[in-house]
């Protein structure tokens, strides 16, 4: 299935980007609409509010990065702000696998693109399956990942955030969870910030929803395959 | 607020203010000889009335203890206990309240710099204006003491009325008590006629009678004779009390192991951009895959 | 008391009886904890609950409520028994040896000299034997005379078997037997105890009795007048035992004077008859003290009524109002209720008028309903309270009470706001007889005013009118002495310097020969100064006395009461130069009895006074004239024959004591089925004055206090609500499993007069206990609530259900023991 589409008529500077407004997994020019702007908005809401919160989260986790509460006013207001982040971040995650859900099932393939063989090479550039969709393995990953992380930290914050509701054992349970949920996703944050930056081209994505065919070619083949109609070569 | 005579042994979330030791101030400790307390509740109304705490709303549901437990406005509450034993009917009274712990477990549990200090003279007390009313401390008290404050957003404890030991008072408790089960001195004093106590208990037939000042947490700032010792439960005191293991996993592992699992990741994608370089698509030549 | 509360710590063993003193005198009581640290001594608890004095307790004993006699009878015949008793002590300063006429007999539940008609005993049958040859009473020292005090107490005592004990008291044997073991283990010289009891004692148709039994215990055991022992009454208040001291009852005036009765007209047949006279030689010399009654009496009376008292007019005797019958409480409101009064034989009508002060009638008489209906039946009632108590608000009480509609109550109520304890200086006498001055901490709120200020302005009004209108009897009133500072608001440093007394005159020794008129006359005080010691009192109107036990409080060396020097020498704990204690600063009564018949202490390491070959000495204040050798006088010098009484022939229901089952009776008393209950107490006959029979209330019920409140007062301090938030039925587990009631749950207790309604508070501390053979429950409840108080924690008047029934010789109502049933609560309604 190709997808082409006519730059419409609406004044705007870039054709693919007005498109990218609506209309995903499509042609413009020399451009690909890979997220539209709901998908944006949503991928930067569960952003945003992830990193308010982990800027409200880290002076309270340790002292070290105490510095991070002047920018909000103090150890006090992020105690008070950053289970309401949370909950953004929560109903961000929601949307996102809400919007997701379906596309992110992991296949066989997506499965061997975890091997640590495979992901080794994927580190050193080495390989690109060819028959990478849209989401590769770790992106999928990644995202079942930040959902069952999501989950535990919305659930252990709930507790974190009424003390003298909840039983000791509870409370103890969610201390922990909400660190080691916080520590794991975390990491893949800066996993995932990173890729956005040592890949140039991706970032523009989740900025105007487009990429160029080059980096969808590279990156994602069979995804760009499909949207655009060539063959396999 | 912090006492301003009184030099700070050991400070929360802190990584520096540890004691100068400057000034060596002997460790203070409450006595409590719950074998000759009558459970008057002198203590509670001097405790509400020194630390200016308010009228709690109360009922009567079929017991003489005043509260189920401790609450952010009444810090100091006597537990009573009906218990039968084999030689009869013993009903059991235990002034609860903070117990300063040695190693205190709210101080390692609390996030908030200097919100909860430990004096020179062992005394653990929150200072309501670091504190920001997370409630870890009170996961982290073995004791369940530590009580969140909807009104100020603070926790808030008895503080072995620090103000009035700072002047050379005993606490509002101890100078209430009419029965003399209550004493304050230095902990050492404190020690001593707690076993000369136990002693006799032991010698009147109480052969498990103990001076709890549990280990687990390094010795408490309350020494508590317990006529039977064997089942300190029976007083609402932990058989053998510690900080918790999450609060020791969290800030001795957890904490050290993430930021070095944090920093290793961008010490180590650092490394990884500098060795491998952005991953750019090449228009001309386009990547072969599968090797 | 006849110890102190300090003195507590020198006890080997403490019996707490017939009172919770941890609950009720927890400042006290410290000194029992004091004695159970450091001299290792053994509390015995004795209660029908397990108390918080139990929590503490050695050693605990349930007993019945009301079953104390049969108790401690139980430990005498032990102590006989087993010799477990003082024996040399007995001999020396007891009646032991006395040898009683031949009238004295003990019959199927009743002593000789009962007369069935007016129910009451004839005490002559019960007197001493006077032997004519030697002009004294005759005794055995060997104490084996079969009609002497030992060998008729034996006799007495020999019914209360462990076995009985445990019939009546439902006490099992072996927790009896332990007990008496331990109290008699002071039956020695080596060792000391001491019994205290309180309200759990006095609060009985049998009250007195109880106490007897106690000191009959305690004399046999050698503990009375010795450090560490005595028989140690608790007062329930802070400052009851100044108000005893001080007349606050109706048969006594200042210093336990006797109140003139009408058929004594004059001062001379007054002091004929009260001061004590016996035969001329007794078997034991007596100081007899009250042959001083005159020296008493008249210093009082000049200090009533000042210069206006003169010999020629009997110091003004005549103006004393006279009694004419019981004035206690419960007649009077009787009478208040029925509107006419039998006194002196006639009819006359109730009393049209009441000021209360301090006091709180609608809810600490027994049997609520009847002082509530009975207020309503006055034209005027003055309340002076510092809250708005429930008698000030009878005419509102709550339907439950059954009073009158308020439109038919003609009652006009004042109410004058008085002061509060720490808003107010004065003194202070606790149990220890200790008069404590303390200072004024507040001011008072509003509009209040001092108890001092508000006797004063209306007794000043009264006057006014008196000397403008005239009236009956002018010169009682027109000639009280008021010389205060400022009459409207005496100082009360000065009204106790009026108590303390001062000579008139110059006041001189006597002279050692009355005839040489040249020996130099030795100036004792100088006219207007303050007295040293009753010692100086005089019956010729020379000095003037407001009450002779507490000469002394007051001297020319300032006021006594506000010594605060905590020097102990002795280590006994004595504190002489703490304050002043009545009397003589003296702190163990009846002191001599703390050294053996050569004067040496009993117990060299705690000794009360000791001989030393020419006078008296330490560390106590001698009770015995200081410089008469051992030999001379009983030790026991307020009785006319200078003998501690093992055999009380002056008590309305007996010289021993007998156990008596209360007025509404749980069994029929199982030594004398036909008189189950005690035959001198009176019961009233209106329509409100219902006893229960066991049938229809098969449960003993007891009321009693908490630590946390006090009396019907603390019920407006939100503090102390926080501590004790509600009205409480403490119940035994299974009889609250088989009523299906759990606890926490709304309960219904009902008696005879009433019912009340409160959460059930299900307890091991109350045990099923097996009496007479069968199964018996009781229950108990604090008082505490009432109609009035601070929103939320009302709560119904305990004395709804507590019977018209009273002690035969105090007319103390028996609040302590009564018969309910038990129901379910009805369900609360919501608000």
């Amino acid at each position: 299935m190709a997808h082409v589409v006519s730059p419409p008529n609406v004044g705007h500077a870039d054709a693919a980007i007005a498109v990218a407004r609506s209309l995903e997994d499509v042609e413009v020019g020399d451009r690909i609409v890979r997220h539209t702007l709901a998908t944006r908005l949503m991928h930067w809401l569960v952003g945003t509010s992830f990193i308010l919160s982990f800027l409200t989260g880290m002076p309270i986790w340790t002292p070290i990065f105490g510095w991070m509460a002047a920018l909000f006013g103090g150890l006090q207001v992020c105690r008070w702000l950053h289970p309401f982040l949370g909950v953004l971040f929560s109903v961000g995650l929601l949307w996102m696998a809400a919007s997701w859900w379906s596309q992110m099932v992991m296949s066989g393939r997506d499965m061997e693109w975890l091997s640590p063989a495979y992901f080794a090479k994927y580190l050193r550039f080495e390989s690109t399956d060819p028959e990478t969709g849209k989401y590769n393995g770790g992106q999928k990953a990644l995202f079942w990942i930040a959902l069952l992380g999501g989950v535990a930290l919305f659930l252990s914050g709930l507790v974190l955030w009424f003390p003298g509701v909840f039983p000791q054992a509870l409370r103890e349970v969610s201390w922990i969870l909400h660190d080691v949920a916080f520590i794991a996703f975390f990491l893949l944050i800066i996993g995932h910030v990173y890729l956005a930056i040592a890949d140039p081209g991706t970032f523009e994505s989740m900025v105007d929803g487009t990429v160029s065919k080059p980096w969808a070619r590279l990156h994602h083949p069979r995804w760009y395959r499909d949207v655009t109609g060539e063959q396999r070569k | 607020m912090p006492i301003q005579g009184l030099e700070v042994l050991q400070s929360s979330a802190s990584l520096r203010g540890q004691n100068t030791g400057l000034r060596v101030l002997a460790k203070v400790s409450k006595y409590i000889d719950t074998s000759t307390c009558i459970g008057c509740k002198a203590c509670e109304v001097a405790c509400q009335e020194w630390n200016d705490l308010p009228v709690v709303p109360t009922q009567q549901v079929g017991t003489y203890q005043t509260l189920p437990t401790l609450q952010a406005d009444f810090w100091n509450l006597i537990r009573f206990n009906e218990q039968e034993f084999e030689g009869g009917l013993a009903w059991l009274m235990r002034k609860d309240q903070c117990m300063h712990c040695a190693d205190p477990g709210c101080l390692a549990a609390c996030p908030a710099p200097g919100a909860i200090v430990q004096y020179a003279n062992g005394i653990v007390d929150v200072n309501a204006e670091n504190c920001i009313g997370c409630g870890l401390c009170e996961t982290g008290c073995p004791f369940d003491v530590p009580r969140f404050s909807a009104k100020t957003g603070k926790m808030s404890k008895c503080t072995l009325c620090v103000d009035r030991v700072d002047s050379g008072l005993e606490p509002a408790c101890i100078k209430a008590c009419p029965t003399g089960c209550l004493h304050f001195g230095t902990k050492e004093d404190m020690v001593e006629l707690g076993h000369a106590r136990v002693k006799q208990l032991q010698a009147n037939g109480f052969a498990n009678a103990m001076l709890y000042d549990p280990p687990g947490v390094g010795g408490t700032g309350v020494v508590t004779v317990l006529a039977h010792g064997d089942k300190p439960e029976l007083y609402g005191l932990p058989k053998d009390p510690r900080v918790p293991l999450s609060v020791t996993f969290s800030k001795r592992i957890l904490k050290p192991l993430g930021i070095f699992a944090i920093g290793a990741t961008l010490v180590g994608l650092f490394t990884h951009y500098v060795r491998t370089g952005p991953k750019k698509p090449h228009d001309d030549n386009p990547p072969r895959t599968g090797g | 008391m006849t110890n102190g509360w300090v003195d507590i710590k020198n006890a080997d063993v403490i019996l707490a009886m017939g009172g919770n003193p941890a609950e009720n005198h927890p400042c006290g009581f410290k000194w029992a904890i004091e004695a159970k640290k450091t001299r290792n001594a053994k509390l015995v608890v004795v209660d029908p609950r397990f108390t918080r004095t139990a929590a503490v307790a050695d050693v605990y004993a349930q007993l019945r409520p009301g079953s104390d006699i049969a108790f401690l009878n139980g430990i005498i015949r032990y102590a006989i028994e087993t010799k477990r008793f003082h024996e040399d002590y007995v001999k020396l300063f007891t009646n032991a040896p006395y040898i009683i006429n031949e009238k004295f007999a003990f019959d199927d539940g009743l002593f000789s000299g009962w007369d069935d008609t007016s129910k009451s005993y004839d005490k002559s049958a019960w007197a001493y034997q006077p032997n004519p040859t030697t002009n004294s009473y005759d005794v055995d020292p060997t104490l084996q005379h079969p009609r002497c005090v030992f060998q008729l107490l034996k006799k007495h005592v020999d019914r209360y078997t462990p076995e009985m004990v445990e019939r009546i008291t439902g006490t099992p044997k072996e927790t009896f037997l332990n007990v008496a073991k331990v109290v008699t283990s002071t039956g020695n010289a080596e060792r000391v105890g001491t019994i205290t009891y309180a309200l759990g004692w006095t609060q009985h148709s049998v009250g007195v009795q109880m106490i007897r039994a106690a000191a009959t215990l305690q004399l046999l055991l050698g503990n009375v007048g010795r450090p560490g022992g005595g028989v140690n009454a608790l007062r329930g208040h802070s400052n009851i035992q100044g108000c005893t001291d001080m007349g606050g009852t109706f048969e006594i005036l200042s210093g336990y004077l006797a109140t003139p009765r009408s058929e004594l007209p004059d001062l001379d047949t007054y002091l004929q008859k009260v001061t004590p006279t016996t035969l001329n030689s007794q078997a034991w010399a007596s100081m007899n003290y009250w042959q001083n009654y005159p020296k008493l009496m008249v210093s009082l009376l000049k200090s009533i009524y000042g210069k206006a008292a003169t010999k020629e007019n009997d110091f003004g005797y005549s103006w004393l109002p006279k009694t004419d019958g019981n004035y206690s409480w419960m007649y009077l409101f009787d009478e208040m209720y029925r509107g006419s009064s039998n006194r002196a034989g006639g009819v006359e009508p109730g009393p049209e008028g009441l000021v209360t002060a301090g006091m709180n009638p609608a809810s600490i008489g027994p049997n609520a309903p009847k002082m509530v209906a009975a207020l309503s039946k006055l034209k005027w009632l003055v309340v002076v309270e510092n809250y708005e108590i429930e008698t000030a608000t009878f005419w509102k009480a709550p339907a439950e009470y059954g009073g009158a509609p308020v439109a038919e109550i003609q009652t006009e109520v004042f109410q004058l706001p008085a002061s509060g304890f720490a808003e107010k200086d004065g003194s202070f006498t606790n149990s220890a007889r200790w008069v404590q001055w303390k200072w004024k901490a507040v001011d008072a709120p509003g509009q209040s005013k001092t108890d001092q200020e508000i006797i004063a302005r209306i007794f000043l009004a009264v006057r006014d009118l008196y000397q403008k209108e005239g009236g009956a009897l002018p010169e009682a009133v027109l000639n009280v002495a008021w010389n205060y500072t400022n009459p409207a608001s005496p100082d009360l440093g000065e009204v106790l310097r009026e108590i303390n007394g001062k000579a008139l005159e110059d006041l001189f020794e006597p002279p050692k020969d009355p005839k040489d008129l040249k020996e130099p006359k030795k100036l004792i005080k100088a006219a207007g100064q303050q007295l040293d010691s009753f010692g100086q009192l005089r019956a010729d109107g020379s000095t003037s006395c407001g009450n002779w036990l507490y000469t002394g409080c007051y001297t020319e060396a300032g006021n006594n009461t506000q010594r605060r020097n905590n020097a102990d020498p002795s280590g006994l704990g004595m504190f002489h130069q703490w304050t002043f204690s009545w009397p003589a600063n003296r702190r163990v009564m009846y002191n001599r009895a703390s050294a053996d018949a050569a004067g040496k202490a009993w117990d060299p390491t705690r000794p009360g006074i000791q001989w030393n070959g020419e006078k008296w000495g330490g560390p106590d204040v001698p009770d015995i004239a200081p410089d008469s050798p051992p030999g001379k006088f009983g030790a026991f010098i307020m009785l006319p024959e200078g003998s501690g009484r093992l055999f009380a022939p002056v008590l309305a229901d007996g010289p021993f004591a007998e156990h008596y089952e209360s007025v509404e009776a749980a069994i029929q008393n199982p030594l004398h089925p036909k008189v189950t209950s005690n035959p001198a107490s009176r019961r009233f006959s209106t329509k409100f004055d219902k006893y229960g029979t066991a049938a229809e209330y098969p449960i003993v019920c007891t009321t009693y206090r908490l630590t946390e409140m006090y009396h019907y007062w603390t019920k407006n301090t939100g503090r102390l609500n926080q501590l004790q938030p509600g009205f409480f039925i403490e119940l035994p587990e299974q009889l609250a499993k088989e009523n299906g009631i759990a606890n926490g749950e709304q309960v219904r207790v009902i008696s005879a007069r009433g019912e009340v309604q409160g959460v059930a508070m299900v307890t091991k501390r109350l045990g099923p206990m097996v009496v007479d053979g069968k199964p018996l429950w009781h229950i108990g409840f604090p008082i505490h609530w009432g109609y009035t108080g601070e929103e939320g924690h009302l709560g119904p008047l305990a004395n709804m259900l507590t019977p018209s029934a009273m002690d035969a010789n105090t007319w103390t109502p028996e609040f302590k023991t009564f018969l309910v049933r038990l129901e379910k609560g009805r369900p609360l309604k919501s608000t």
